[in-house]
């Protein structure tokens, strides 16, 4: 409890000192090319004043790249970062007002953690009083006071990263830039800083760029998910449209867990309607991205219909059109794999309660409730 | 942590009584006898030297003429070519490092020349070409020997730099407002201080070594004159070469300790005179996207 209010009266002297009101980042059209692989394609997105953005995305789709030209570690080859409006792509990195904690652990192996800490205070010519007591309160801030005087090697990956982000915040940064910060921690860790950062963010309202290839971290931190994908932007949503109203079959299969059903379109019924599992279910209105052939889909024909594991109902029957062959308990819920006909295999999540009646072997009926669908050109069946 | 070291060192109890434990007790023996027929090799010639000399040789030394301006000669040269060798190739590598990495295999080719081209040739070559100003002063001898060094402190200071993320820290320190020559006053050098070191140390034992360069420059070093004076006195000769190997010796050991304690106290690697680190290059390599 101490520790606690130690640590709230620290991160309140950090924002009462701190900039606060947030700053406004603008990426404009942002290109980059590495020989002949184009990392950046023409990325846009504004980020609010105070907001934390992640972006999101497999590997090489460009999320990396556009942090490391926004800290200024790259350049753009065309497009411009503004920060409040003012263009910067031409202010070198050591003046961007930018903290940056890594995937790695970025702290110098020759200073204690509250050198680290006052590393960038001392880049700022503040006297050695001042930003040791300043540096001291950060680690503080991070629940690592008693750890001042300990070097890097003596710290475990969490404290390191921890250390970093007080480093980060020490020096009052316009915007804070996180790398993949939890990558290289285990799952509990992961989950303890990843707490820590959205709450310090939102205590000091730092306009945050986040990056990573978790979608279950950008989901739970992030203000705004952006998804990208070959170096464009797909989607940049709130976390719970990008999940429930995803924009592209990219980023519908790609967050969260997405089932593809084969379908029949019927293209010319008004609203356009599909024929799956027996019966007829109403088409979402998708807007199919530029360049984005794989989710255009023309007229009537075989398409496939993409629906998330809780959309579908399950009942036990008799002959049923599916047969349980698989369980996998998740805590509260139970997703369950069910092989339909034709051997399509999908996965339904019940309530743990009720999964215990479906044993691998059990003759199931799997239909979809007459909500609109999205849909998908159907992919080949593989081998 | 108590709890996994029990769990550990109780796994391993029971395979001290197999087969491969035996087999592990029998390598020490093996171990032995290299070291004794290595030490031997090494030491014989030495206690042969040592005897011939005779002890009271070791207090003639200081006394003989031409000896005071021959170490103080080879002690400048070591200082000076130690100082261009660090000036000359740290920012080189840590540049080659940062911005170059494509074309490290290539300069562990060209640094390794010196090696491969006789002290003979290029000395002769470099008498040839040198203008007069250079052939006046003995310091001439101070910039062939950065060549000459450069094969070993390359590699000290390569694995140096290898041996932690320098991309990482250097834009972590950019980051948080340090200049170039901040960053690497700050960061980098104190994090290869080691392989600094242990440059210096090669660089230095290489020079107050060298014979052929300096002979036939015409200039008196430590090891020329051990030469010239030997046709005066063998045994002062012999002894004043055992001192040179102990001085030196003495220094490598010197540096080791110092490097490593301070090494140990920030939790980086022991001070090693031909490292090869592992590397934590992950994070170095350039121009991949993500």
């Amino acid at each position: 409890m101490t520790t606690n209010t130690a640590r709230d009266a620290a991160a309140d002297g950090i924002r009462q000192t701190g900039r606060t009101g947030g700053t406004s980042v603008s990426l404009q059209d942002l290109s980059r090319s590495f020989g002949t692989t184009r990392a950046l394609d023409g990325l846009s997105l504004e980020i609010a004043p105070g907001e934390l953005v992640a972006l999101l995305g497999p590997s090489g789709c460009g999320k990396t790249t556009a942090l490391r030209i926004v800290a200024g570690f790259e350049s753009a080859d065309t497009g411009a970062v503004l920060v409040d409006g003012k263009d910067i792509s031409s202010v070198s990195a050591a003046r961007r007002d930018m903290g940056m904690v890594f995937q790695s652990y970025s702290l110098f192996p020759n200073m204690n953690a509250l050198d680290n800490v006052a590393f960038g205070l001392r880049m700022r010519k503040q006297g050695s009083a001042q930003r040791r007591r300043r540096a001291g309160e950060l680690l503080d801030t991070v629940g690592l006071g008693p750890q001042a005087q300990q070097y890097p090697h003596q710290l475990s990956g969490g404290q390191q990263q921890r250390v970093a982000l007080a480093r980060a915040l020490a020096i009052e940064p316009r915007v804070l830039l996180l790398d993949e910060p939890l990558s290289a921690l285990d799952a509990k860790v992961r989950l303890q800083l990843r707490e820590q950062i959205r709450t310090l963010q939102q205590r000091l309202g730092i306009t945050t760029l986040f990056v990573t290839h978790d979608q279950e971290e950008a989901l739970s931190m992030a203000d705004r998910v952006g998804v990208m994908r070959q170096g464009k932007l797909e989607q940049i949503a709130t976390p719970d449209v990008l999940y429930d109203d995803p924009a592209t079959v990219f980023v519908a299969e790609f967050v969260g867990a997405m089932n593809r059903i084969p379908a029949e379109l019927q293209a010319s019924a008004n609203p356009r309607t599909v024929a799956v599992l027996g019966s007829t279910v109403p088409v979402k209105d998708q807007e199919p991205p530029e360049n984005q052939s794989e989710s255009t889909v023309g007229g009537d024909g075989p398409v496939d219909v993409l629906v998330r594991p809780e959309g579908l109902t399950m009942q036990v029957v008799a002959n049923g059109n599916g047969i349980v062959t698989h369980r996998t308990f998740l805590g509260s819920v139970t997703r369950v794999r069910v092989m339909l006909s034709g051997d399509v295999a999908v996965q339904i999540d019940k309530p743990s309660s009720e999964a215990a009646a479906l044993a691998p072997g059990t003759s199931v009926s799997v239909t979809l409730p007459p909500e609109p669908v999205l849909i998908a050109p159907r992919r080949p069946a593989t081998p | 942590m108590a709890a996994v070291a029990d769990v550990e060192a109780g796994a391993q109890t029971p395979a001290s009584a197999t087969g491969p434990a035996a087999r592990r007790r029998s390598f020490p023996v093996w171990r032995w006898v290299i070291l004794l027929v290595a030490g031997a090799y090494f030491l014989i010639p030495l206690y042969a030297a040592l005897r011939f000399a005779g002890l009271k040789a070791f207090g003639d030394i200081f006394k003989q003429s031409g000896f005071y301006p021959a170490i103080g000669l080879s002690l400048r040269l070591a200082v000076i070519t130690t100082i261009l060798t660090l000036v000359l190739m740290v920012p080189t590598i840590v540049y080659v490092h940062l911005r170059l990495p494509q074309i490290r295999r290539s300069m562990e080719g060209i640094t390794i020349l010196p090696i491969v081209i006789p002290p003979i040739v290029l000395i002769i070559g470099v008498l040839k070409v040198a203008p007069g100003f250079l052939l006046s002063t003995p310091y001439l001898l101070a910039l062939v020997y950065v060549i000459l060094a450069m094969p070993f402190a390359y590699r000290s200071l390569d694995a140096g730099l290898r041996a932690f993320d320098l991309k990482t820290m250097v834009e972590a320190s950019n980051s948080l407002g340090a200049s170039w020559p901040t960053t690497l006053w700050r960061v980098v050098l104190p994090n290869i201080r080691t392989a600094m070191l242990s440059a210096t140390v090669l660089t230095v034992a290489l020079v107050l070594g060298e014979f052929t360069m300096a002979s036939l420059a015409l200039y008196v070093t430590f090891p020329v004159w051990i030469v010239q004076f030997e046709q005066n006195s063998g045994p002062v000769s012999t002894a004043a070469s055992l001192l040179a190997l102990f001085v030196t010796w003495l220094l490598l050991m010197l540096i080791v300790t110092v490097g490593g304690r301070g090494a140990r106290k920030r939790g980086g690697a022991q001070v090693a005179l031909f490292t090869v680190a592992a590397p934590a290059e992950s994070s170095q390599t350039t121009g991949e996207p993500e």
